[in-house]
């Protein structure tokens, strides 16, 4: 029974999501964080779903390799964060691979846009962060453009130390949220 | 009389000494102010009105009186019942039992109520000989009480140091949780803090135009950070910019010039707009970080930040000639700048071990001292007069914002609305 409910279950995910990334191109975020994360986790319900018969299942996987295959050719990988030093902007050793695998990504999507924003820790000053933050997303976007990308196709935002993905105040936290994180949209 | 005059003069020979001592020393990196003064101590027992007390009344006034750094304030608990209830006139006063608590001025006041009025009828005294320093009737509406206190201290504090006090000011701030913020104004006591914006945004910078008429700052209402300024009468935009980049920073160089950064690219630009001709004009440009432009009182000078030699610093630039020079030379990050109105400090923050702290510096980047102490201290601003400054202070988790003596001294909290406050201006 369980088996036989997967490929439903799999067509509602790639439906919400399919649905989500056509209607809002790019959403800041201070939306974000308001929005009840609804998308991510279908409801039992939706494939405990008494009465469903062989037909109604046929049709669903047939939609779903449809969307499947649609989604394969530009459904976003998750790109990763890029981390900074303290008060730093420029781009580390290490985070050029993972740059550069962003960067073949997009040469290979040219259908998708990106939003780079660019995160400060809480030790420095309101003002200064927001333009550091603005810097750190700038020197992504000029990596992207250097390997390739369009300029149009990217676009920078700041949110400085104002919405730390970690609001603990260690060395650890201040690690994480040191950082550029990258939004896709179709 | 004359003690009190000489008090208003030994204080300020005490500064002038200070000032004079700190640059014959002008090596001192990051000291901390030593020079400090003793403070009054006054006795403001409670006022009534035809026999029923009205304590807030008297404890509104202690509190201005404390919190304006000249005052120690005398615990009601010391006060006896005679003491506490004695009459307002000279020969109803035992001065002499005022002295024995140490009480060095006296401030005696009768509230009457009638007629959908509010009066107050105050006299201050040196309780050394009894003499009567002034004696003065204020009035209002009985909702309106707060403001005669307020006045009554500016009074008090005028009589003492020769300078009118601000405890009548009203302060402008960004209140909220995290993300969901506002700019408000309230009075300085935290009393009435009311909703200036309604975007439950993250929303920083906010400053008002000296004419009291606009009100400019960056919010993410839009996705990103746009500056945006306000006319306060009507709630209509009278100038936004919505360019690509960040748009932060705003500080007015008069009743409708705005400048503020803009950091896209490589490059960094200050703008001065006209926020009635809309005309952007370019007041600096430079590869890197350019934030936070604020102007010499006389209007002659910018100071900014600028990452040009690494690390945030202050730099000064002539607006007429546009030379251009590093203020900031102690440790590697120095930002937040602030003019003091008479234009003789800079207070800005500076990261030093472990905590970001407010400091002053002279305008040529000598004599810089720290004020704070510890935590994470952010947006000082110099009071009309300068002789206080704002700041917001995270100690623990929460942002609160301070008011301190410009040397550093009585430091006080201001309570308005029990959320995280930060980026406080006093209003014009």
């Amino acid at each position: 029974m369980k088996k036989n409910l997967f490929p439903l279950v799999m067509a509602a995910i790639i439906l919400l999501f399919y649905g989500c990334s056509s209607k809002q191109p790019y959403t800041p975020i201070t939306e974000r964080m308001k929005q009840p994360e609804v998308a991510q986790q279908p409801s039992e319900g939706t494939g405990a779903k008494e009465g469903t018969n062989e037909e109604e299942l046929a049709r669903a996987e047939r939609e779903r390799q449809r969307l499947a295959a649609e989604a394969a050719a530009s459904a976003a990988p998750h790109l990763p964060d890029v981390y900074f030093d303290f008060d730093s902007y420029i781009i580390r050793n290490q985070d050029m691979p993972a740059l550069k695998d962003i960067a073949d990504w997009l040469s290979k999507n040219q259908s998708v846009k990106v939003v780079i924003e660019g995160n400060c820790d809480e030790r420095g000053t309101t003002e200064y962060n927001l333009a550091l933050g603005q810097k750190r997303a700038e020197a992504a976007k000029d990596f992207l453009v250097r390997s390739g990308v369009a300029a149009n196709r990217i676009r920078t935002n700041s949110y400085g130390k104002e919405v730390p993905v970690d609001t603990g105040h260690t060395e650890e936290a201040w690690a994480k949220n040191r950082r550029d994180h990258f939004v896709s949209q179709q | 009389m004359s003690k009190f005059s000489a008090f208003a003069l030994s204080f300020a020979v005490t500064v002038l000494l200070a000032l004079f001592a700190a640059s014959a020393d002008a090596k001192v990196y990051l000291d901390v102010y030593g020079q400090s003064y003793k403070k009054i101590t006054i006795a403001v027992p409670p006022f009534a009105t035809e026999g029923q007390p009205r304590p807030e009344v008297s404890d509104l006034l202690g509190h201005d009186l404390d919190m304006s750094g000249f005052f120690v304030v005398a615990p009601r608990s010391l006060m006896d019942n005679g003491l506490a209830s004695e009459g307002i006139d000279k020969r109803s006063i035992k001065f002499d039992q005022w002295r024995s608590l140490g009480v060095e001025l006296l401030c005696k006041a009768v509230i009457q109520e009638k007629d959908n009025g509010f009066s107050l009828e105050a006299y201050l005294y040196d309780a050394s000989d009894g003499t009567l320093l002034f004696a003065k009737r204020y009035r209002a509406t009985p909702t309106e009480w707060r403001r005669i206190v307020h006045r009554l201290a500016d009074e008090i504090i005028l009589t003492v140091t020769g300078e009118k006090g601000i405890m009548g000011s009203r302060v402008l701030f960004v209140s909220g949780d995290r993300r969901y913020r506002d700019v408000y104004v309230a009075d300085l006591d935290g009393y009435g803090p009311r909703k200036l914006t309604n975007q439950h945004q993250i929303i920083v910078s906010p400053s008002v135009s000296p004419d009291g008429k606009y009100l400019a700052y960056t919010s993410y209402k839009e996705g990103r950070p746009n500056l945006y300024v306000v006319d306060l009468a009507t709630g209509r935009e009278a100038y936004t910019d919505r360019q690509e980049g960040t748009k932060v920073g705003s500080s007015w160089m008069n009743a409708k010039t705005i400048a503020y950064a803009h950091v896209l690219g490589r490059i960094s630009t200050i703008y001065a707009a006209n926020v009635d001709t809309k005309e952007r004009k370019v007041l600096l440009r430079k590869e890197g970080i350019l934030a936070s432009p604020t102007f010499s009182p006389d209007g002659s000078k910018m100071i900014f930040v600028s990452d040009m030699h690494g690390g945030p610093n202050i730099f000064m630039m002539d607006l007429a000639t546009g030379d251009t020079k590093r203020l900031s030379f102690f440790g590697n990050y120095n930002t937040s700048p602030a003019f003091s109105p008479k234009g003789d400090l800079i207070a800005f923050v500076s990261k030093t071990e472990g905590a970001l702290e407010i400091c002053v510096m002279k305008p040529d980047g000598s004599d810089a001292r720290v004020l704070s102490d510890g935590g994470v201290n952010d947006s000082p601003v110099f009071s009309p007069c300068g002789r206080y400054i704002l700041y917001s202070s995270q100690k623990g988790k929460k942002y609160s914002i301070y008011m301190m003596l410009h040397n550093g001294e009585n430091k006080r909290e201001l309570k308005f609305t029990g959320a995280e406050e930060t980026q406080p201006k006093f209003m014009p």
